[in-house]
């Protein structure tokens, strides 16, 4: 943390490198501080209460097949699946993942849906002026974070999953492996006494310059619904609302249409899940 | 830019070498040292013809700079072979089945493949079905073989 | 369905039709293969290319001072530093075709992103890219061009100042115009392909250094021809410049026309030390040569029997920059435009048009593999307008043995294509069903005609040397370069065959401009057919000069000894003489056991006027056909089965046959679904290999290969040439898939979700 807030000159975090490597090798960044916090920190995922406590520095492979992840966040651990390959995930973590702030990120997608925390630290670097943030309030536009220059997200805080609640992960890739085209995460609570949608919270990445979480008046009309329609006409709502740029890969127009298609099979399935039906 | 003594442990060897904190494991291993089994393809992670083992764990050696991987132990292609350039099993069923055609994604296929068996059976998964070699090995990327014959070769070896 | 019964083999081959595992393969396996960056010199320098950043600009002005001053940099170089700066390429012998120039370094004028500009070499990469930032260019940017339809148009920025169409290919035969105004039904259709990029593994790359007077280049290439266009670019002799072409990391037609080779041989001479130079692989994915984008406009005239009377075809390739080998390119389109179907009345015309964009040049299936979408398309819709079945209606054209092609030759070889057809579509099995609501599945197949072995107005020759040693060992030398295909591997197993060497006992030498006698390049599918031929008639050459040798020794006629395991014999099962005796015999003899062989294929001419006469040797039958599943609310294609034949005439190494057929087929794939090299405005849209999507290993199904053996190929023992073809069939089978699920049929390549959707909403993308 010394060494970030003294550094004369641009300093950088080395953290798994998947994304910052590449740029080094490709000369579009020139840092004249690299800092490698790889050994800073040992820790391993930890349940504490009812959070999910993540250590920044979690590789993926980890959030994959750790135990505690697969039952506390198994929306991460499925949408991990679908982040990079087999090297990337040796490597890759998610503090660096969240802090990169790709629009197009899945996991950036699950943290936002699952109400997710990152808490970051500052140069005084002694725990006391860490601050929680909410991933909610975290990214900030392409591949930027309301983080200041010298802070570092220490842990991510995940709520874990309660007893029927249900999830869902759809993406669309041109190739797998690859960037998504769009990403959609859903989390989806049941009312108990008549199996009624009472909470939903819908992610997207690929719509927009971050990772958006639905407005929550967009599915407010899910809420007592039992019915497939419903959910789709939310998932029309959600999309119509979005604006998605065009790139090489994908047309705003097409990224649009896919949110809708993915979010309504991402409703129904999050549903069918927390209503314990067979998906 | 400063150079800086690090020791590499290369397929069990000791390598004492003055590297700049610039420089990334692949420059070290095919300049530095000299082993041509890990390649340049792309330097952005995404083609695989450089992975080596870092702790049994493949990577992107263009994605590592040498420092960080100093005290490690680094395992290439050639380390999985025995001391008279014995053929490991594995190599061997590439060669069976014709599973290389230029070569020059070999060495990253292997390495991945090695790494996918050994952990699936350790983690007592069994061997791993022809989709899951399918999976583990997106991201070695191959224009040659149309990766049939590759996923044949795996696949026997993880029947032995 | 009826299945003609093959030629049943006479000569019974025992290591030809076998596929053992050869010398680089064990190399490569091993992973201690030397490829073109596997290699260092003391005092090894490090080259870059400075590339302009803009598509069409004049160069207004140009200073090194900096980056020369730079401590550890050894030479920047310009376009005044190039003794012959002008490469003149025709591709085509002069034939049809406009003379344009290409510099070595840009003098004044650069026409594409990624022109070199200039040249640095330094002590470390890093102090190369380093000075070459530093290097102050001007540009003064000029209108472009950046497609061929507008490049065509009256009033377009001129490209060269010659002229922006480079070649424009006639071929008339009858009369189209007749047969289309008679004909009961006539199908138009406009096709569309992309760019795409070789995209092989191992980047271009290369080493030069000057040795006893000598340039050196040992780099990644097809061609080590290239030796005598270096020396005119550094104004050397020939006898000056060497070229060893190191085994390739793929090649694909991307490392056909030079790419390192003037630049390493500028700074290696110019310095006289070694360079060392490997293109980042966004350099070569921005300025690397690529595959023509065509626009195909077909007219098709049929009887209401199914019967093709006319084609009339129209195809615009976008040439790029500079010429390189467009005008091959598209003449391989135009003899290959209508398929393998008759076709009575023909007009095909086939235009290279320069725009500002990259240049276009050899990428496997050259031409004869875009045109594959077109008349396969044109087939489809056609069958749909006469309510016949895609296969009867293929049938009832598909061309034979004797029949005549537009260009008024006649086949001589016989044409398998229909049993590769019922072939395919058998391994396809039962049609699958949707996977779910909103799914559709559709049925897809794609025949085509692809030629192997150069234009024969080329007068293609290949040489090789065999020796047979003192120890009964078997050397070749042959100036063939190996891709990866087992170019080398399958020369030894002809060798083998014919001398009875056991193929450890096989060495050879190859791909060295100095020390080996000249092959040609390894393009066009020609070594198998060029060098194979060479080698099997050195050996067969060498064997009936040493064969009175041991014929004298075992007491038989030379006709009756069997030449095997290392050993001539009398009779099989009798015991011999051991190659080594036989060679030590034929030294006492003053018989020379060693042999040059120049193979010439046959030669012909070709009229561009009249667009008649001959064009290549013979040509590969094939059929793909695939299971395809639709996702109507992404537009999602899943490719569920694939299934490739072809008659391969003989199969030298059957696993490597069906490496070819493999790879060649999901190489197609990608160029059918997801590649797309997407330029606009001249400036590449994929900047990245992240961004370039090649298949990978999950995406495909195993691609299922079946084999025909007819026996009737120009290449050695009836082999026909297999490297390009399979990716010939691919688009089109995908895109008659398709069309069979969704009702639409695909005109547009790749055949991307987004358009596929289009489709389906029945707009037209």
């Amino acid at each position: 943390m010394r060494l970030l807030a003294g550094a004369r000159g641009e300093a950088k975090v080395l953290a798994g490198g998947q994304s910052l490597m590449p740029m080094l090798n490709l000369r579009l960044a020139h840092p004249d501080l690299l800092i490698d916090i790889n050994p800073a920190d040992q820790r391993e995922p930890s349940l504490d209460g009812n959070t999910l406590r993540l250590p920044a520095l979690t590789r993926h492979r980890v959030l994959l097949e750790h135990d505690l992840v697969r039952r506390g966040c198994p929306l991460l651990a499925e949408a991990v699946r679908y982040v990079g390959n087999v090297r990337v995930r040796n490597r890759g973590t998610i503090g660096g993942s969240l802090a990169h702030a790709d629009p197009t990120s899945e996991i950036g997608c699950c943290a936002l849906a699952s109400g997710a925390q990152v808490v970051a630290r500052g140069p005084a670097g002694d725990g006391q002026s860490d601050r929680t943030v909410p991933v909610s309030d975290l990214f900030a536009g392409y591949w930027a974070t309301t983080l200041a220059e010298s802070e570092i997200i220490t842990d991510v805080l995940i709520p874990a999953a309660r007893p029927g609640t249900g999830w869902s992960f759809h993406e669309m890739v041109r190739r797998t492996s690859d960037f998504a085209i769009v990403a959609v995460a859903v989390t989806v609570n049941l009312a108990e006494r008549n199996g009624a949608i009472a909470a939903a919270h819908v992610a997207l990445a690929g719509v927009a310059d971050r990772v958006v979480l639905a407005d929550p008046e967009l599915t407010a009309g899910l809420m007592g619904s039992t019915a497939d329609e419903d959910l789709d006409a939310a998932a029309a709502r959600i999309a119509e609302r979005l604006e998605p740029a065009s790139d090489v890969h994908a047309s705003g127009a097409y990224r649009r249409r896919l949110a809708r298609v993915l979010t309504a099979r991402a409703l129904r399935q999050a549903r069918a899940r927390a209503a314990g039906e067979s998906t | 830019m400063t150079q800086r003594q690090i020791t590499l442990i290369v397929n069990d060897r000791d390598h004492e070498l003055w590297v700049a904190p610039s420089d990334t494991l692949l420059d070290v291993l095919h300049d530095g040292l000299g082993l041509a089994d890990v390649r340049y393809g792309c330097g952005e992670g995404v083609c695989g013809t450089c992975t080596v083992l870092l702790d049994g764990e493949p990577v992107s050696g263009c994605l590592i700079l040498a420092v960080q991987a100093a005290g490690r132990q680094v395992t290439t292609l050639r380390g999985l072979m025995g001391p008279g350039e014995e053929l490991h099993p594995l190599q061997e069923c590439f060669l069976r089945r014709g599973a290389a055609q230029c070569g020059f994604c070999t060495p990253g296929m292997m390495l991945t493949a090695l790494d996918l068996v050994r952990r699936s059976v350790s983690q007592g998964r069994g061997r791993p079905s022809r989709d899951e070699i399918r999976y583990a090995l997106v991201g070695n990327l191959c224009r040659c073989t149309g990766y049939t014959k590759i996923l044949d070769a795996i696949e026997e070896y993880a029947d032995q | 369905m009826t299945t003609r019964d093959l030629q049943p083999r006479t000569e019974p081959y025992r290591i030809v039709g076998t596929s053992p595992a050869h010398h680089d393969f064990v190399d490569k396996v091993k992973g201690s293969l030397l490829y073109a960056a596997d290699w260092q010199l003391p005092g090894m320098l490090h080259g870059r290319v400075v590339r302009s950043p803009v598509p069409s600009a004049r160069i207004t002005g140009l200073d090194v001072t900096a980056a020369r001053a730079r401590p550890g940099v050894a030479a920047v170089l310009t376009a005044a530093d190039v003794p012959n700066n002008q490469i003149v390429e025709l591709a085509s012998g002069g034939l049809a075709e406009l003379q344009v120039t290409m510099p070595v370094l840009a003098a004044g004028r650069v026409r594409y992103t990624g022109e070199p500009v200039a040249v640095v070499a330094a002590a470390t990469q890093q102090m190369a890219d380093e000075a070459a930032e530093l290097i102050a260019v001007d540009y003064d940017e000029l209108p472009g061009v950046f497609d061929p339809e507008s490049a065509r148009a009256d009033g377009a920025p001129r490209v060269h100042d010659v002229g922006n169409t480079l070649v424009s290919w006639q071929i008339r035969s009858g009369d189209v115009a007749g047969a289309l105004a008679a004909a009961d039904v006539v199908v138009e259709g406009e096709y569309r392909t992309q760019h795409v990029e070789h995209a092989y593994l191992e980047p271009e790359a290369g080493v030069g250094w000057v040795e006893n007077g000598v340039l050196t280049l040992r780099v990644s290439t097809q061609v080590i021809e290239h030796a005598a266009m270096i020396a005119h670019i550094l104004g050397l002799s020939q006898s000056k410049v060497r070229v060893i072409a190191a085994y390739m990391g793929g090649g694909f037609g991307g490392k056909e026309d030079m790419t390192v080779e003037p630049y390493l041989a500028l700074l290696a001479w110019h310095t006289r030390r070694p360079v060392r130079m490997i293109w980042d692989r966004q350099e070569s994915l921005l300025a690397s040569t690529k595959r023509h984008p065509f626009v195909m406009r077909y007219r098709t005239g049929a009887d209401q029997d199914g019967t093709i009377t006319a084609q009339q075809v129209e195809i615009l390739g976008d040439a790029g920059a500079y010429p390189n080998l467009s005008p091959r390119v598209l003449f391989a389109a135009a003899a290959c435009a209508c398929g393998p179907y008759r076709v009575p009345n023909a007009s095909i015309t086939s235009t290279a048009v320069f725009t500002n964009n990259v240049p276009s040049s050899a990428f496997r299936g050259f031409g004869a593999m875009q045109v594959v979408l077109g008349y396969e398309s044109q087939l489809d819709l056609l069958a749909g307008r006469l309510g016949l079945s895609r296969t009867e209606l293929r049938e009832r054209n598909f061309l034979a043995k004797g029949d005549l092609l537009p260009t008024g030759e006649r086949l001589d070889t016989c044409v398998e294509v229909a049993q590769t057809m019922h072939r395919a579509l058998g391994m396809l099995g039962a049609p699958p069903r949707p996977s779910g609501p909103g799914k559709l599945t559709g049925r897809g197949i794609g025949c085509n005609r692809h030629p192997y072995g150069r234009t024969i107005w080329f007068r293609d020759r290949a040489s090789a040397w065999l020796s047979l040693q003192a120890d009964g060992t078997l050397l070749i030398r042959s100036g063939v370069t190996d891709l990866g295909a087992g170019q080398a591997a399958s020369l030894c197993q002809i060798a083998a065959e014919v001398l009875g060497a056991p193929l450890d006992d096989i060495s050879i030498y190859i791909g060295d401009s100095a020390l080996n006698p000249p092959a040609g390049g390894t393009f066009a599918t020609r070594q198998l057919y060029m060098s194979g031929n060479a080698v099997l008639h050195a050996a067969r050459e060498l064997r009936e000069r040493i064969a009175p040798v041991a014929a004298d020794l075992l007491g038989v006629p030379a006709d009756d000894l069997d030449w095997a395991g290392g050993h001539v014999r009398a009779e099989t099962g009798r015991p011999g003489i051991t190659l080594a005796e036989l060679a030590a015999a034929c030294d006492r003899r003053a018989v020379s056991t060693a042999h040059l062989s120049t193979w010439r294929a046959e030669a012909g001419s070709f009229d561009p006027r009249t667009g008649q006469g001959d064009t290549f040797p013979d040509y590969t039958y094939g059929t793909h056909a695939a299971d395809v599943e639709v996702d109507t609310e992404t537009g999602q294609v899943t490719v569920l089965r694939y299934a490739a034949c072809h008659d391969v005439g003989r199969a030298i190494n059957p696993m490597r046959v069906q490496g070819q057929i493999q790879g060649g087929a999901v190489q197609g794939l990608g160029y059918a679904l997801t590649e797309d090299m997407a330029i606009e405005d001249g400036y590449a849209q994929a900047a990245l290999f992240a961004d370039y999507l090649i298949p990978n290993a999950q995406d495909f199904p195993d691609v299922l290969v079946d084999i025909v053996e007819s026996g009737e190929g120009k290449g050695p023992l009836g082999a026909r040439g297999i490297g390009e073809p399979p990716i010939g069939n691919v688009a089109a089978t995908i895109a008659s898939a398709i069309h069979d699920a969704i009702g639409v049929r695909p005109d547009r390549l790749p055949m991307t979700p987004e358009r596929i959707l289009a489709l389906l909403d029945g707009r037209h993308p």
